[in-house]
């Protein structure tokens, strides 16, 4: 598949202290591609430079094969993580006004937003400015300002920050939308949760440097197996199968039974979980091997202290 | 569209969108009159002020009554004169006949003012009723100690008012000593008249003592010999200078203090504008379909529609009044003031003046506006620039007195005070090479600044620099 962005060695400095050091990756076109790390990873810079808005101090980006031009930028949308509005336009006349800077012409600007708006269940408010909408509505605006150019690629800085689950859900829908619709989606996040449901591929940067690029099949496998496993009464599993170099969790009580989590590591399957813990004779009452989390590949891959925060 | 051309219609909108532009546009004219009339105003609305003279000769006292009576009469002939001058020119000097031939400044009024209601009824109305400055009042004690309590507010006159002065004229071996009394310690005026009045007196004794007949002493006395400009500049006609003459340099000064007044007001929206954009969060989205340079050029563009249009509505609204007054009042003091104000070569350099000042200041004020997080910030940066500022004015006084002086002509050339000093030296024959070498000079620095603003102001918007971690960047 051809890349609808690829960079190659970018670099950013700011005076002495790097920001983004030696980063490398291919967006394919039509994907959906995540850019995940802990808060103060670079994301951020990394995005800004994709759109033009930061030069790199080193390194090279093209875009659709060529150099990154002016023409080209318009067809990228782009949602800031400094996210904001001219508070005294109308929904209606933001999007439209932020479409027709990326060339759209301005009857079918206005056309546009409010045809996005009333899509997005915002009809009643476009008139209204938007010092007057919830926090909510307003970012959904300019979510909305980013894609009304109709761009072929969307880049979303943290696009889930601020938003409420049910907002977060139908974010997810849209971008699922965008993709349908043939566009590249690029957004960064560092909760991976949103990166496991939507993406394809994905970037985890820590600390500035790529620590991994791959589909989310590629990175959980990265991770070590785990299996969850319940116990009736008190027994205690982790002390019964440590001798035999198990490495179990304590994961809770429920109905008095205890819940247990088991990294799999060192060579160890689930299957001879299972026979170690029939050999202890462990009073089982439930045995699952269960699929390791994007969360703790990145732990597997960068350690703990460049890890993302867990789940919102 | 050009994006520059968006930002500046989106800005331009916003703020003729807002209240206080139609503030601005409306009260501004009404504030100018009131700043130009209130005064005037003032001066009437304050009865006369009541004085009192007491002396040890009752012809010192005499003269000095004398001596403010013929003031009060002087300023009530120039009311005339200047009502006369702005209404029907063609009267003043048959009313001003009938005012001196007359007794007293009453009977002048009154002489005055039957000649305006036989031969142009239309500007009776308005005739002006002048008040004198000053009465004097028959003082209700000769003793000087006993009028500290009409001086101080404790008694009243018999007629009930209140005594502004006293003056005492006592003999000191036959030489007077003019004592004034009064609350009001910044009022010099009525003692000033009492000692010009009692030093011609002396004058008079001295040449009398001389032998010299009173009469002829006067006649000495009132000697006043005409005085009578020339330009050297003038070609056809008489070199004499007249009002007219002199109305543009003070046309020039005017000028001046409004350019002063509205680049600064209006560089302070673009200061105020572009902090909202930083608080507002909005410029990462802008940045990635315009460049900083693109968005400087877009918003003074923005803010310069804004001036043009108050400018339209005034300079419309004066055209019409200066227009009208120029060609109506043509021989009036009034109407050459106002024709002094369309001479082109003015006119031009309020053009050159206006756009070059406004770019260069304004641009300036974006670049500060985009290193600043708040307003509370910017206004900490207000305060030096405004020192800044202040300079071109200071030069302005003295390009007054003398436009051709070398350092004015040498501080012309200076982009910071060329919009000003071009003003100010205009009316003084600049040539209209000078003004376009002028207008060369502050194109270039434009360019210059524009420029360097733009590489500022990306460092604030897109960089993130600011007044609050300059310092931490640079250590980093």
């Amino acid at each position: 598949m051809n890349a609808a962005l690829e960079a190659e060695g970018l670099v950013k400095r700011y005076g002495a202290r790097i920001a983004v050091r030696d980063l490398s990756f291919s967006v394919p076109q039509g994907s959906i591609y995540g850019v995940l790390g802990p808060n103060g990873a670079g994301k951020s810079t990394t995005l800004r430079m994709l759109v033009g808005v930061l030069r790199p101090t080193e390194g090279q980006i093209s875009m659709m094969g060529g150099p990154i031009t002016r023409e080209g930028l318009r067809r990228v949308g782009y949602l800031p993580e400094e996210r904001g509005l001219y508070r005294s336009m109308s929904s209606r006349g933001a999007i439209a006004y932020l479409a027709r800077l990326k060339g759209t012409p301005s009857g079918k600007a206005f056309k546009r937003a409010d045809q996005l708006l009333t899509d997005h269940g915002l009809g009643k408010v476009k008139r209204k400015k938007i010092k007057t909408l919830s926090k909510g509505m307003a970012q959904k605006v300019q979510v909305l300002a980013a894609i009304a150019h109709d761009p072929d690629i969307v880049i979303f800085d943290e696009p889930f920050s601020g938003l409420d689950p049910v907002n977060q859900r139908v974010l997810e829908d849209t971008i699922r939308a965008q993709a349908a619709a043939g566009r590249t989606i690029i957004f960064s996040t560092h909760v991976m949760e949103h990166a496991e449901r939507l993406c394809d591929r994905i970037l985890l940067i820590a600390h500035g440097s790529k620590a991994f690029e791959g589909t989310v099949q590629e990175a959980l496998a990265l991770a070590p197996s785990i299996a969850m496993l319940e116990t009736e009464g008190e027994y205690d599993l982790a002390a019964a199968l440590a001798p035999k170099g198990f490495n179990l969790s304590f994961d809770g009580e429920e109905h008095g039974n205890r819940r247990w989590r088991a990294k799999l590591e060192n060579g160890h399957g689930s299957r001879q979980l299972l026979q170690a813990c029939v050999e202890a004779g462990a009073p089982l009452s439930l045995f699952e091997p269960a699929r390791a989390s994007l969360h703790e590949a990145f732990v597997a891959l960068v350690g703990d202290k460049a890890t993302p925060e867990p789940a919102e | 569209m050009s994006p520059i051309f968006l930002v500046a219609r989106r800005d331009y909108f916003a703020y003729v969108g807002a209240w206080g532009f139609w503030l601005s546009l409306i009260t501004a004219p009404l504030i100018i009159a009131a700043l130009v009339f209130a005064p005037v105003l003032l001066a009437r609305a304050e009865p006369p002020r009541v004085l009192t003279i007491i002396a040890d000769r009752a012809e010192d006292a005499a003269r000095i009554d004398a001596a403010f009576e013929e003031m009060s009469r002087n300023g009530a002939r120039a009311e005339i004169n200047a009502y006369l001058a702005a209404t029907a020119p063609a009267l003043a000097p048959p009313a001003l006949e009938a005012f001196d031939a007359a007794p007293d400044r009453g009977a002048g009024i009154a002489a005055a003012r039957a000649i305006v209601a036989d031969r142009a009824p239309r500007a009776l109305p308005a005739f002006p009723q002048p008040s004198p400055r000053y009465v004097i009042a028959p003082a209700p004690t000769s003793d000087v100690e006993a009028l500290r309590a009409y001086l101080n507010g404790a008694r009243t006159l018999p007629d009930g008012r209140q005594l502004f002065g006293a003056l005492n004229i006592r003999r000191e071996a036959g030489a007077p000593v003019i004592e004034y009394w009064s609350v009001n310690l910044s009022h010099e005026e009525p003692s000033n008249i009492a000692h010009r009045a009692m030093r011609l007196a002396m004058q008079r004794e001295a040449l009398a003592g001389q032998g010299l007949d009173p009469a002829e002493a006067d006649r000495l006395s009132a000697f006043d010999p005409r005085i009578v400009q020339f330009d050297p500049r003038t070609v056809a006609g008489s070199a004499e200078v007249t009002a007219r003459q002199r109305a543009p340099a003070f046309a020039a000064l005017a000028l001046a203090f409004i350019l002063w007044s509205i680049v600064f007001s209006v560089a302070n929206m673009l200061l105020s504008g572009v902090i909202e954009e930083k608080s507002n969060k909005i410029l990462d989205t802008l940045l990635t379909s315009v460049t900083p340079l693109e968005m400087l050029i877009g918003k003074l563009l923005g803010v310069a529609a804004v001036s043009a249009t108050l400018f339209l509505f005034w300079g419309a609204l004066g055209g019409v009044l200066l227009s009208a007054a120029a060609t109506q009042l043509d021989d009036s003091i009034f109407g050459q003031v106002a024709a002094a104000f369309l001479e082109p070569r003015l006119l031009a350099a309020f053009a050159v003046g206006f756009i070059a000042g406004y770019l260069m200041y304004g641009a300036i004020f974006l670049a500060l506006g985009s290193l600043c997080e708040s307003i509370q910030e910017a206004q900490t940066l207000l305060g030096p620039v405004a020192l800044i500022l202040a300079i071109p004015m200071m030069l302005v006084m003295p390009a007054l007195d003398n436009p051709n002086a070398p350092i004015i002509q040498a501080a012309s050339w200076v982009p910071l005070f060329t919009p000003f000093l071009l003003l100010m030296r205009a009316p003084a024959g600049l040539d209209w090479i000078e003004i376009a070498g002028m207008g060369a000079v502050m194109l270039v620095a434009v360019i210059v600044v524009l420029w360097l603003a733009a590489r500022v102001f990306k460092a604030g918007v897109v960089d993130q620099v600011s007044m609050a971690n300059w310092r931490g960047r640079k250590k980093g």
